[in-house]
């Protein structure tokens, strides 16, 4: 044994708050401290870090403790002892912020293809009764704190129900576009807060508010193609992907940032949710124009509902806050993508 | 962050006229944890999350190795593997209980219920996991709060927050009728959840830092806590009077710039007050968490700690508010600007601030200490559970 790197340590047995001081080497398998031995199956081994101490956890309670760390690392390796990759990795600055790189590059391909795929594969498995009721509840929470009744008749309610109705019809004879097996129109008084607004929710729900049917009451086509385009996020779920994706995003932004501030860890969710709603958005317009010109409606209408749009969003600007939000660079872009032939 | 309550758990000195003081040193380094943490967060990805044990397995280990009591490092024994088993336990009920919630009201309240009757025991268990694998001169701490304890001291927060959660969905499906009747019991139910929860904050803080000061042992020493209740809602009464001080230093402010743009013009003038708005809300939030929560912070851990004693241990906290609040607002402000690379930096001066403003009287010499001889007794489910799912909640 008189050839193994020796090292003083103290122990401490586990019974005891004395320290002996012993001497420490390396046989093989086995660890010798004293006139005991352990297994190195069963120790455990500290990591090379530039600071702290360093303990050998012995089976049971005790414990090696060596006071000078770099002598520690000096004996480890010349008794055979090398690294993990993960402390050779968290040692170099280089590696490390490899690991930094490769995160973030980790994370922006999750974003782009993992994410969405998961949502996919989600969307799929998930038995549409979920869907469903998780819409049902978001429209009662909805009718709790935002909408009322629609103040509108109920022969008026009928006429607008008819007219898509007979839409969709001639769109299903037509063929080439499907239509989703269950969706629901609601009407709705959004007040202010909401203003002329319709929107799908998770398991076909589709809410349209009183100011958007009388902003639009002499532009039929308009109205239709609106629907249309809802009926777009309902065909392609996009209320579920939503909540999927805002749930897995703030999941992982937690992980990062969560124990620091829930605050930063919401932020990147919102972003993340408005720049996939682009997209839905684009895909609900596709849908919607195909829609509603097979059911034999005139899309260009939708410049119509753009322009009152724009006008009433003008006339609220003296509100500071409405700056921000009221701007649509997007509509010209829009108006001409339903004129499109 | 290094949970503080965990960690200066122990001491010793030996003459019992003239007490030995057993200094706290943290000599964590934060550049060193930043690399830690990259690669921590690097394995966390590639293993979609199941990492997420393992790496805070190493952060305690790191901390620990940090953290010397008296010149002897702390060591944690936790194993990996079982505090996997505990963080699928927890992610399991996370993941119950947000999906309850965006089903029905009853489902969320059921599964808040179940939540609530079962926390108190995770939380113990969860005290009991780290402290027992918590060791220093190779001996390990102990929690021994009981059960029925965790329960006692969990009841004047948990019992107005079932009051709160069942009014609220009681009133969610007939909000019209509550409307029309005026004032129905599920809304008086809220209300007095709602008071409650309010009213009883500090005592509910107070007794929670009783039971878990009280359950700290290492060897024959067993930590016992005096901590007034009525300290504590003064010290929350003070705090509350500190968060009116950056809401009133955004909102002077926020006027100012809007006095000084009245000489602009419409649209001007719009822009200027959604930014000055925008400004002034940041700040103020920053302000809260930059004052408020340092201050509460910095008061509580010396109340609560320079109340422990065990036999021969006495602890004194002497942590300033001015240096937690300077060193919180920046590092929430390196933080936000680095996008998060900070982090590891402000968790590691945070955890040096809070454990070296701890000293330690001892008037034995812990070199004398023997390990309590501990067979199984009565909670020893608990250990086991507590063991078995290597529960670990605190950060």
């Amino acid at each position: 044994m008189a050839g193994e790197p020796r090292l003083g340590a103290d122990w401490f047995d586990g019974r005891s708050a004395r320290a002996r001081p012993v001497e420490v080497w390396l046989d093989g398998q086995t660890l010798h401290f004293g006139d005991q031995s352990a297994p190195l199956s069963g120790v455990g081994w500290p990591e090379r870090q530039r600071h702290g101490q360093r303990q050998v956890l012995l089976p049971g309670d005790g414990l090696l403790s060596f006071a000078d760390a770099a002598a520690f690392d000096d004996w480890a390796r010349a008794s055979g002892r090398s690294d993990s990759a993960i402390v050779r990795w968290q040692q170099s600055w280089r590696l490390a912020l490899l690991s930094l790189v490769l995160l973030v590059a980790g994370l922006a391909a999750g974003y782009r293809w993992g994410l969405p795929w998961a949502v996919d594969t989600a969307v799929d498995a998930l038995p549409q009764g979920v869907e469903v009721s998780l819409g049902e509840h978001l429209l009662d929470g909805l009718d709790d704190e935002w909408l009322k009744p629609s103040r509108l008749g109920a022969a008026q309610q009928q006429a607008w129900q008819a007219r898509w109705s007979a839409v969709l019809d001639r769109a299903r004879r037509q063929g080439g576009v499907d239509v989703p097996e269950r969706f629901e129109i609601h009407f709705r008084d959004g007040g202010k807060a909401l203003g002329p607004n319709a929107f799908a929710l998770p398991g076909g729900d589709i809410v349209i508010t009183d100011a958007l049917l009388e902003l639009l009451a002499d532009e039929p086509d308009a109205v239709m193609t609106v629907l249309a385009h809802e009926l777009g996020h309902v065909q392609h779920r996009h209320g579920l992907r939503m909540v999927l994706r805002a749930g897995a995003v703030s999941v992982v932004a937690s992980v990062i940032v969560g124990d620091f501030s829930t605050l930063l860890a919401a932020a990147p969710a919102v972003l993340a949710s408005n720049a996939y709603s682009r997209d839905n958005e684009r895909q609900a317009d596709l849908y919607g124009r195909s829609l509603a010109r097979a059911g034999g409606v005139d899309t260009s209408r939708m410049a119509v509902f753009f322009e009152r749009l724009a006008k009433k969003h003008a006339s609220v600007g003296d509100h500071p806050l409405a700056i921000a939000i009221s701007t649509h660079p997007a509509d010209v872009e829009r108006v001409a993508f339903f004129n499109q032939r | 962050m290094l949970d503080i309550d965990a960690a200066p758990a122990a001491a010793p000195a030996p003459l019992p006229a003239e007490p030995r003081v057993l200094q706290i040193r943290f000599t964590g380094s934060g550049s060193e944890y930043f690399r830690i943490w990259a690669v921590n967060l690097l394995l966390i990805l590639v293993t979609v999350g199941l990492y997420l044990p393992f790496a805070k397995a190493r952060r305690i280990r790191y901390f620990y190795a940090n953290t010397f009591v008296d010149d002897q490092a702390l060591s944690f024994h936790g194993d990996p593997w079982k505090m996997f088993r505990g963080f699928l336990l927890l992610v399991l009920l996370m993941g119950v209980y947000s999906v309850a919630g965006h089903f029905s009201s009853t489902a969320a309240f059921v599964a808040f219920l179940i939540l609530c009757a079962v926390w108190p025991a995770l939380w113990r268990a969860s005290l009991q996991f780290r402290l027992g694998n918590t060791s220093w001169r190779g001996l390990r701490m102990r929690f021994d709060g009981s059960l029925k304890d965790a329960y006692l001291a969990s009841a004047p927060s948990y019992l107005p927050a079932i009051a709160l959660v069942g009014g609220a969905s009681l009133i969610g499906p007939d909000t019209n009728a509550a409307v029309a009747g005026g004032f129905t019991p599920a809304m008086a139910l809220y209300s007095v959840g709602a008071l409650c929860m309010t009213l009883f904050a500090p005592w509910s803080l107070t007794l929670f830092k009783r039971y878990q000061h009280n359950g700290y042992c290492i060897a024959g020493q067993h930590s016992r806590v005096k901590l007034s209740t009525a300290k504590v809602y003064l010290l929350s009464l003070k705090t509350m009077g500190m968060a009116l001080l950056p809401m009133i230093v955004a909102g002077l402010l926020v006027a100012l710039a809007f006095g000084l743009s009245r000489g602009l013009g419409g649209s001007q003038r719009a822009l200027l007050g959604t930014a000055v708005l925008g400004i002034g809300i940041g700040l103020g939030y920053l302000l809260m968490f930059a004052v408020v929560l340092p201050y509460g912070a910095a008061r509580m851990q010396n109340l609560a700690w320079n109340g422990t004693r065990s036999q021969a241990l006495g602890f004194k906290s002497a942590l300033k508010f001015r240096s937690l609040f300077g060193l919180t607002l920046k590092n929430w402000l390196l933080t936000a600007l680095t996008l998060s690379l900070y982090r590891p930096f402000a968790a590691v001066a945070t955890a040096r601030l809070r454990l070296e403003a701890v000293t330690i009287d001892c008037h034995e010499d812990p070199a004398d200490w023997v390990a309590a001889a501990h067979a199984g007794h009565a909670d020893a489910t608990g250990d086991i559970a507590g063991d078995f799912f290597g529960l670990d909640m605190g950060l």
